[in-house]
């Protein structure tokens, strides 16, 4: 009955993900005057991904095939380690902040190789500059959750959500964690979501070479890691509020927060995303300092 | 409120290393300083003295406003480029300045081995200001940012006085406001000599003796 409710979390999580990344859109529209699409096109746009063919490039190998389930699975793993929801993780033996990190790394290693396996021009553009991000980005999320880490004295995930103690240092911790967010899940100061230009392209250009229901598992899988940075924030922030109300105007409200980030910020040049997430790793480090200061 | 003033002025002080344009180096020693005027007023209404009062709005106005403006005056009259010129990069002096905040904090857990854990954390920040100001002073290529160095070095050792010891005494306090202020216009003019004789402040042209 346990294991049952846990996988049912996982299934609202995979079924909320693409609904959260709408409404995001949805509000940035709303703020820019513009009528965009509806709350529910990403939906429309998974299934009408993952009813087409693909096409494959004589030259890919089974590097390119395989990347994009080993990314969904990867994140889908990731998914099921966050005590959202629920008190305990899906695997209830395991699942410390480490692993979450390092699953999203695997993932994210296999999609830098697929997109230089076929030898496209862009597709290797996009894996250098995603893990030219990805090496600022993943020693701030580990130097962030080690802050949270430090106060509820574990990096169990579990035990950390259900400590309850906002600490001055943890809203720093959060702060730097949505600044990572921003560029985790390809925002508008590191990337755009929105359009295929050539020379700022990231996330983009990694998957410009798929298409049908390959490219419907890696944008699901961003879907999700989408949420799962929200779910972590949002298990920093506001410890002890785990059910599935308080959840929803969690993201809503780190949604919100988001979209008019993107709407007033303009896009930065890739080596301008160097001093975002500098900052975002000074104000992790000054939360460790505030810990270890003891004031 | 302590956590409050301690994290300003660590985040400014990270800014003053940060910074890449001249404008926002004088910009974030004007807000380190505003954190200071913070810090003299809680003494001031802890200790109700009229002294610190003075103390603390000598340094609003000086510190605060007065300097920050003479400096920012300066870069527009000369036309300094706003490139602050880096011996180190920035994301490389971010590494070196968490390194001099450890060994500050561990210097000052020495000095202060027997004292409340606020005074070691004030002595760690004040000693962090002062190594950061020397930092930018050696490791900046405009001569501008000497000046801000300076000054910052100085808002360390305010700070050091203020919070370890309780301040000293109003004359010397005031001594010092006046050192710092004439300092602040003969650098200023320094500057000026330097822009007109090199034809730019990068002080790496001062190599050479020009009459």
């Amino acid at each position: 009955m346990e294991y049952l409710f846990l996988i049912l979390k996982v299934i609202i999580f995979i079924g909320l993900a693409p609904l959260l990344s709408g409404i995001i859109t949805r509000i940035k529209n709303n703020l820019r005057f513009r009528k965009g699409p509806g709350i529910w096109q990403p939906y429309f746009n998974l299934f009408k991904l993952f009813r087409k063919d693909e096409v494959v490039s004589e030259q890919a190998s089974w590097i390119f095939r395989s990347a994009p389930y080993i990314v969904f699975a990867a994140t889908l793993t990731a998914l099921m380690l966050v005590p959202a929801l629920t008190a305990w993780p899906l695997p209830i033996f395991t699942g410390d902040f480490l692993t979450i990190i390092f699953l999203l790394s695997l993932g994210r290693f296999f999609l830098a190789l697929a997109g230089l396996d076929p030898a496209a021009t862009f597709g290797g553009m996009g894996s250098s500059r995603e893990m030219f991000i990805a090496s600022f980005v993943e020693p701030v999320v580990i130097l962030a959750i080690f802050a949270v880490s430090l106060t509820a004295e574990t990096t169990n995930l579990a035990i950390i959500a259900a400590f309850k103690a906002m600490h001055p240092a943890t809203v720093l911790a959060a702060g730097a964690l949505l600044l990572v967010t921003l560029a985790e899940t390809s925002r508008i100061p590191i990337d755009n979501q929105e359009t295929h230009l050539e020379l700022t392209m990231i996330h983009e250009a990694l998957i410009l070479e798929y298409s049908g229901r390959s490219l419907g598992l890696l944008e699901l899988a961003a879907y999700m890691k989408q949420i799962l940075f929200f779910s972590l924030i949002s298990l920093i922030v506001f410890p002890g509020w785990n059910d599935l109300a308080s959840f929803l105007l969690k993201w809503l409200a780190l949604g919100v927060i988001v979209a008019v980030v993107e709407i007033s910020l303009a896009k930065m040049r890739l080596f301008r995303a160097v001093d975002w997430l500098s900052f975002a790793g000074i104000l992790a480090i000054m939360a460790i300092m505030t810990l270890i200061l003891g004031v | 409120m302590e956590l409050f003033i301690i994290l300003g002025l660590l985040a400014t002080a990270f800014a003053l290393v940060f910074a890449k344009r001249l404008s926002a180096l004088v910009g974030s020693f004007s807000l380190q300083s505003f954190f200071l005027v913070l810090l003299s007023l809680r003494e001031a209404v802890r200790g109700a003295h009229l002294d610190l009062y003075i103390i603390a709005g000598l340094v609003l106005a000086l510190k605060v406003l007065i300097i920050p403006r003479i400096l920012l005056n300066m870069i527009k009259e000369i036309k300094a480029n706003e490139n602050l010129g880096f011996f180190i990069n920035p994301q490389l002096s971010l590494l070196v300045a968490l390194g001099l905040i450890y060994l500050s904090w561990a210097f000052s857990s020495l000095v202060f081995a027997h004292q409340e854990t606020l005074v070691k954390v004030y002595g760690a920040v004040s000693f962090t200001i002062i190594s950061l100001g020397l930092f930018i002073m050696v490791f900046r290529i405009k001569a501008l940012a000497q000046i801000v160095g300076l000054l910052a070095m100085e808002n360390g050792i305010f700070l050091l006085a203020s919070a370890v010891s309780g301040g000293m005494p109003f004359l010397v306090e005031m001594a010092i406001f006046f050192d710092v202020f004439v300092g602040v216009i003969i650098l200023g003019v320094f500057v000026y000599r330097i822009n007109k004789l090199f034809v730019g402040i990068d002080i790496d042209k001062l190599n050479r003796l020009r009459g």
